[in-house]
């Protein structure tokens, strides 16, 4: 096997499926994406050729930019800082317990595998104003019985991040805290129970073993959930497409997602539609080297 | 261990070829259309005629060909709907063997993403709906769509319809993609009315209002007495926009005049539309903002409000959804003068449901026949007798059979003195449409129009005007 592994032929041929396959869909479309976004191209026209002026407009005219941009930042703050948290106090509890982990562990998991077009319809039923939650809640006596006076859950627009955002963050939250804690449990699961045992001996408490022992062991994958929930959450689109019908906030529940897809397919501009995608590329590439940066890890033998 | 290197290297060599041979197998599929022009290519001209025939003839199979349309052929209570399906089961039933019409369907509110997404993929429909407007124009100018005006001429079908004016919307000058001609069809004409029920302004004691002053009286009254006056989606922004474009016009607005900067969208007369947006909208149900067209349209035919300003497209919806007895409750009247203004209060929106034939399809006759099976006489008396939309052909219709809103709807447009598009769908392109209409929303959500206005202001200022 060494031998053959050290045969150039043999490695060209074991690798050319998958670069000709990375090639083809991935890197030829990036290239393309990054010269459109420097052309003015509209679906049926020829692109035409315009240097970074589809950048200049974007960081400086376009204000659902803008807005798309503050929103992306608040959904990746949010699902980062939530899913950390609410995904690791799920999977340090389902670790613990004796019975029904396999039922809860699918309970959480489930939202992550339904189709997340079908669950946005569900949800913007759950929030529209005449029916789900202030239905519910007029039927229980508040809003003087009548649900069209409760909130404006997909709808308001007033304050820096609007109503609507922070129901598709919780909603985003709960269909996806299942995915961060399945990758936590994994983790905890693969450590040792010599150790726990070791620190029970030397009179650690539960909390205590979690702090010092769980959490220092499971920090490369803290890295790479975070990662993806950056990239995830920079990325987002298909719950916010669905819960809020295009034009229904005036772009103000845009996310640069959004916003590129408004560009390119609603209004043909394929060419600014494509400097949206590079600015979300590099975004996404930001992230993710900020984060292998920042969160330190290190590597035990567990 | 010179076979292990062998059975590797033959290992390979197979998934390499695998790999490449199902990157190529679509274009081998039988059933994949003819190759279009990528979307980075030139838009190709129409086929020939020489060229078409013989791929037809060529065949001697099934001619295939799709249709695309804004609404669920199958599962729509729409009648016109119905009665477009019915042309396309006409169509497929009496070329059974020669032509076969397979349709597309989507929603209203996705159709044109969808619509653009299949033509830059090279797969435009082979006839496609759409309405006169920047849309259309993108498909016209572009030789997306092909020119029909030698098919209209071949055998007097131009001569079925009522006049020449009918083909307005759909017809360009030298900018046509493919010529001067006309690039669309239209299938029947609805005008923007405000339908109202009679029940509920008889016990309001509220009357048809002729000025803006009047409709704010009889809301004042329907609100009085326990009524939502108005039902509306600021939801779904073209429904609001519909009645921001009347008060934009009533108020004299011109679009042209904005077109060549004699004015500016900071012009007094939209700012007092944008005012007149702010004093109705006080009578609007209270979910208006977040209620869809489809929501806010039921609550007028439910019968828990009193007023629908809408095209008269409804009129197919309220007979073919509504409750029985309640289309004889339905009373309609036209957009109201503004108290004042010296525009002329008479004028129609007025929009059509128009067919395109693809510049690229491989069957030309058949796209055509299929489009003739929409305004023959049998579609043509559906759509007034039972959808009751105006129809554009010469047909004989019995208007006694006839929804008694159509006559309503003939009254208004027959004392209209001209008539003008969405404004949505008459700006200088669908952002500038969209624009327009996100403007409006933010001043029925309070904002001051002046300020509010800024948007479509800019749009023009970089886009248009430069």
């Amino acid at each position: 096997m060494d031998k053959l592994m050290r045969n150039k032929k043999a490695i060209i041929l074991f690798i050319a499926p998958a670069l000709i396959l990375f090639t083809a869909v991935l890197f030829i479309p990036v290239c393309k994406a990054v010269y459109y976004s420097l052309c003015n191209y509209k679906i049926n026209y020829q692109p035409k050729y315009i240097g970074i002026k589809n950048y200049v407009m974007l960081f400086t005219k376009d204000k659902t930019m803008a807005i798309a941009f503050r929103n992306s930042m608040f959904f990746m703050v949010f699902s980062i800082v939530t899913q950390l948290v609410f995904g690791l106090i799920l999977a340090a509890l389902l670790t613990n317990i004796k019975k029904g982990r396999n039922l809860f562990k699918n309970i959480y998991y489930l939202p992550c595998v339904l189709s997340s077009a079908a669950l946005g319809l569900l949800w913007m039923f759950v929030f529209m104003p005449r029916l789900g939650i202030n239905q519910m809640l007029a039927s229980l006596g508040f809003f003087n019985g009548d649900c069209t006076l409760g909130p404006q859950w997909l709808f308001a627009t007033d304050g820096y991040i609007i109503l609507p955002i922070w129901v598709i963050s919780f909603v985003a939250l709960w269909q996806y805290v299942g995915q961060s804690m399945m990758l936590y449990m994994a983790q905890i699961s693969g450590i040792s129970s010599d150790i726990y045992e070791a620190s029970y001996i030397d009179g650690c408490s539960k909390k205590q073993s979690f702090f010092y022992i769980t959490l220092p062991l499971i920090k490369p994958m803290v890295a790479t959930a975070m990662s993806l929930n950056a990239i995830g959450s920079l990325k987002f689109f298909d719950l916010i497409y669905n819960m809020i019908p295009e034009g229904f906030l005036s772009h103000k529940a845009d996310v640069i997602a959004t916003h590129l897809y408004t560009q390119a397919f609603k209004f043909s501009k394929l060419g600014y539609g494509s400097a949206i995608g590079v600015i979300l590329l590099v975004l996404c590439l930001i992230m993710t080297v900020i984060i292998n940066k920042f969160v330190k890890t290190e590597s035990y033998d567990m | 261990m010179k076979m292990k290197k062998f059975l590797a290297v033959c290992l390979s060599a197979a998934m390499t070829m695998s790999l490449l041979s199902a990157c190529g197998g679509s274009a081998a599929a039988p059933a994949a259309p003819a190759a279009e022009p990528a979307a980075t290519e030139e838009a190709a001209p129409a086929a020939t005629e020489e060229e078409a025939p013989a791929a037809e003839e060529a065949s001697g199979e099934v001619q295939e060909i799709t249709f695309m349309i804004w609404d669920d052929l199958e599962a729509s209570e729409d009648l016109i709907t119905k009665g477009y399906k019915n042309s396309v089961d006409r169509f497929n039933k009496d070329f059974e063997g020669k032509y076969h019409c397979t349709p597309i369907t989507t929603n209203l509110e996705e159709y044109y993403d969808k619509l653009n997404a299949l033509v830059a993929a090279g797969d435009t429909p082979d006839v496609f709906i759409a309405s006169p407007g920047a849309n259309l124009n993108d498909y016209a100018m572009t030789g997306v769509a092909a020119k029909l005006d030698d098919y209209l001429n071949a055998d007097g079908w131009k001569q079925t319809f009522t006049s020449d004016a009918v083909f307005a919307g759909g017809t360009y000058g030298d900018e046509g993609g493919d010529g001067p001609g006309i690039y669309a069809i239209p299938l029947n004409i609805a005008a923007a009315c405000v339908f109202y029920n009679t029940e509920m302004f008889a016990d309001a004691g509220a009357e048809v209002p002729k000025t803006f002053s009047e409709l704010l009286d009889a809301c004042q009254k329907l609100q009085d007495k326990g009524y939502t006056p108005i039902t509306i989606s600021a939801g779904t922004a073209w429904c609001l926009s519909m009645v921001a474009g009347y008060l934009c016009d009533r108020n004299g607005l011109n679009l042209q005049d904005i077109k060549d900067h004699k004015t500016d969208w900071k012009d007094e007369k939209v700012i007092n539309a944008g005012k007149q947006i702010q004093e109705l909208s006080k009578y609007f149900q209270k979910t208006a903002a977040g209620d869809d067209n489809d929501v806010a349209t039921a609550a007028f035919y439910n019968g828990e409000a009193a007023i629908l300003i809408q095209g008269s497209w409804a009129i197919g919806q309220i007979n073919g959804s509504c409750a029985e007895g309640f289309a004889d409750k339905v009373g309609v009247f036209a957009f109201p003068a503004v108290d004042g203004s010296s525009a002329d209060p008479n004028r129609v929106i007025a929009k059509s449901d128009s067919l395109c034939m693809s510049a690229t399809t491989q069957y030309p006759d058949a796209a055509v026949q299929l489009i003739k099976y929409f305004v023959d006489d049998e579609a043509s008396k559906y759509t007034a007798e039972v959808g009751g939309k105006i129809p554009v052909t010469n047909v004989q219709y019995d208007e006694k059979v006839a929804p008694p809103e159509l006559k309503y709807v003939m009254d208004v447009f027959k004392g209209a003195s001209s008539t003008f598009g969405f404004y949505n769908e008459s700006l200088a392109d669908t952002e500038a449409g969209s624009t327009f209409d996100n403007c409006f929303v933010e001043i029925f959500k309070g904002e001051d129009p002046a300020t509010a206005l800024d948007p479509i202001e800019d749009y023009y200022e970089m886009n248009v005007w430069e």
